[in-house]
């Protein structure tokens, strides 16, 4: 734990002086959040059911974005920087264990991921109270709640794994960004889908992409586990 | 202090280490020596429990290879080949991270004591990215003894430092030595090794040859005393007929006479040489630099 700990603490002092992953990290749920307002805004003043339950529902789908897409920026370059720097060799010959490394570097991204989502998340209805006098209690119901606090874990972590497992292999971080933003497909599926179906969430729904986002993290993250082995990082790493 | 035997470390199809007997005792700065590619990269990595061998194995202390390899990395220091220091953080910070690491019980100080020691205290809240190369060598060496060990893999440690600095690494380990640390260093700077080292290895994948610098060269060479005269007088060697003597050759105006007992020999073959009429200028020891000796027993090793 006390490893984990440190080692959080210097990827978080190195993506702090980042300007790129910053970019990443915190340019787009800043704009999710406007473009989130201007979807109620707009929704507002109309009145057929359907039609305003798909822009309200698209708006909140903007926050289930963003934690498949803030870790992208924060892994890409915790493990592309490692190894261009060469860091990773000095670090692997302390007692540090294989898995705290992982940890370390996964948490690292997935932390950051939920608060900020979480943070942009009050912020827009906070907001929505002046612009759009707030979001409808018929809207905000309890599966998008369980949407956003239950869902996004869970979207993080397999973004993570998804950018941990292309970040090993990639040998530069434009590469890594490319093929880890493959990433954004468990939340964007779902909004096609929600969208087009012009209804509200359901807990089965909810329920259902939760049972496959569980099997997606977990069966990411035990490939992205074996691929952080000592072994593999010095010999097969490049 | 590190013991292996038949240390064996395959890649695919390539043997970059094969069948390594080694041992290094406490105390002793261990020069492991060959050209690019030799292995010895690889041999630290095995060591020092960060890769693991294909075959054989080894100890460090009474801690086994593969069995104990985090109590291994918790004794030794190593100074990886490249220094891989992170550039967007500050020297300090880059030290406190791995003092941290190693749960050492005051980093803050233990930090500032190897900054000071290598001249970087003032530099310290400079980002590692606007270093030279040399003091982010010197910072890589830091990080390597910053939690103490008992053991240090020295992966050429003075590549890339200027005279002054080089000098400073040699006075450390000379300082490690004298507290009993021991030292595995590659290196490439052959003069280093013939200082610094109690004994070297020659190495390419296999031993070619180990001892002490100054033993290797007298296996190789004997022991050759250089006479220089004013001017080369004619048929000198021939007139030269003194039992001991093992063999003679010219370099340049200079004799060199092969010896078994120089310093017996010496006197005898001086009062026999003006007797002879000749007229001696200088009479030194030959030098061998282990360069020479290196190049001799690779080359002798390859064919
Ligand atoms: N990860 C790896 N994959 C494949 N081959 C490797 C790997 N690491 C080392 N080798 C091979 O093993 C051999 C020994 O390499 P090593 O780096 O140990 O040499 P070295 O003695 O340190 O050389 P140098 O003086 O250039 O640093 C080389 O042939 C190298 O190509
Ligand atoms: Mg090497």
């Amino acid at each position: 734990m006390h490893n984990i700990l440190v080692l959080l603490r210097k990827e978080w002092r190195e993506s702090l002086r980042n300007k790129m992953v910053l970019f990443g990290a915190l340019f787009l749920p800043a704009f999710m959040v406007g473009a989130a307002l201007f979807m109620i805004v707009q929704g507002q003043g109309v009145d057929i059911p359907g039609a305003q339950a798909a822009l309200f529902n698209t708006a909140l789908m903007y926050f289930l974005v963003l934690p498949a897409v803030i870790p992208l920026a924060i892994a890409v370059y915790s493990i592309v920087g490692e190894k261009e720097q060469q860091s990773l060799e000095p670090l692997l010959a302390t007692p540090v264990t294989d898995l705290e490394l992982f940890l370390g570097k996964a948490l690292a991204s997935v932390i950051p991921a939920l608060v900020i989502t979480w943070a942009s998340f009050g912020l827009f209805l906070g907001l929505s109270i002046p612009f759009a006098g707030g979001v409808p209690p018929h809207v905000l119901t309890i599966p998008w709640l369980a949407a956003i606090f239950g869902l996004t874990p869970l979207l993080s972590l397999t973004s993570v794994g998804i950018t941990m497992i292309v970040s090993s292999r990639a040998s530069d971080a434009r590469a890594a960004y490319q093929f880890s933003s493959f990433a954004i497909l468990p939340p964007i599926v779902p909004l096609i889908i929600y969208s087009t179906r012009k209804a509200l969430v359901s807990v089965a729904l909810v329920g259902v992409e939760g049972g496959v986002l569980i099997v997606a993290a977990v069966a990411v993250l035990a490939i992205a586990v074996r691929l952080f082995r000592r072994e593999q990082i010095l010999t097969r790493w490049k | 202090m590190i013991r292996s035997e038949g240390l064996t470390r395959r890649f695919g199809a390539v043997t970059a280490v094969d069948g390594l007997d080694l041992v290094v005792e406490r105390g002793e700065v261990f020069g492991f020596l060959g050209p690019n590619g030799a292995g010895k990269t690889t041999t630290v990595r095995m060591l020092a429990a960060l890769i693991a061998p294909t075959a054989g194995g080894a100890h460090i202390g009474e801690l086994q290879l593969g069995r104990d390899n985090r109590a291994i990395r918790r004794r030794v220091g190593v100074l990886t080949e490249a220094p891989g220091l992170y550039r967007r953080l500050s020297a300090r910070d880059n030290l406190l991270l791995f003092a941290r690491l190693h749960a050492v019980s005051d980093p803050s100080s233990r930090v500032e004591r190897y900054l000071r020691l290598f001249d970087l205290w003032d530099r310290r809240d400079d980002l590692v990215g606007t270093l030279s190369k040399g003091m982010r060598q010197k910072l890589a060496l830091a990080r390597a003894l910053v939690h103490d060990p008992d053991v240090l893999f020295l992966d050429e440690p003075t590549a890339g430092l200027d005279p002054e600095a080089s000098r400073r690494v040699r006075e450390l380990v000379e300082s490690l030595r004298s507290k009993e640390r021991t030292i595995f260093l590659c290196t490439h700077n052959l003069d280093e090794a013939d200082r610094l080292c109690d004994r070297v290895e020659l190495f390419k994948a296999r031993i070619v040859a180990l001892g002490k610098p100054a033993e290797l060269k007298e296996r190789m060479y004997g022991r050759r005393t250089v006479i220089h005269f004013g001017d080369r007088p004619q048929g000198l060697e021939r007139a030269l007929d003194l039992p001991f003597i093992l063999d003679t050759e010219w370099a340049d105006d200079a004799l060199v006479v092969g010896l078994s007992d120089p310093e017996r020999e010496n006197p005898i073959l001086v009062r026999r040489l003006v007797e002879l009429g000749a007229e001696v200028r200088y009479v030194n020891e030959l030098r061998v630099s282990l360069e020479d000796l290196y190049l001799d027993l690779m080359e002798e090793h390859d064919a």
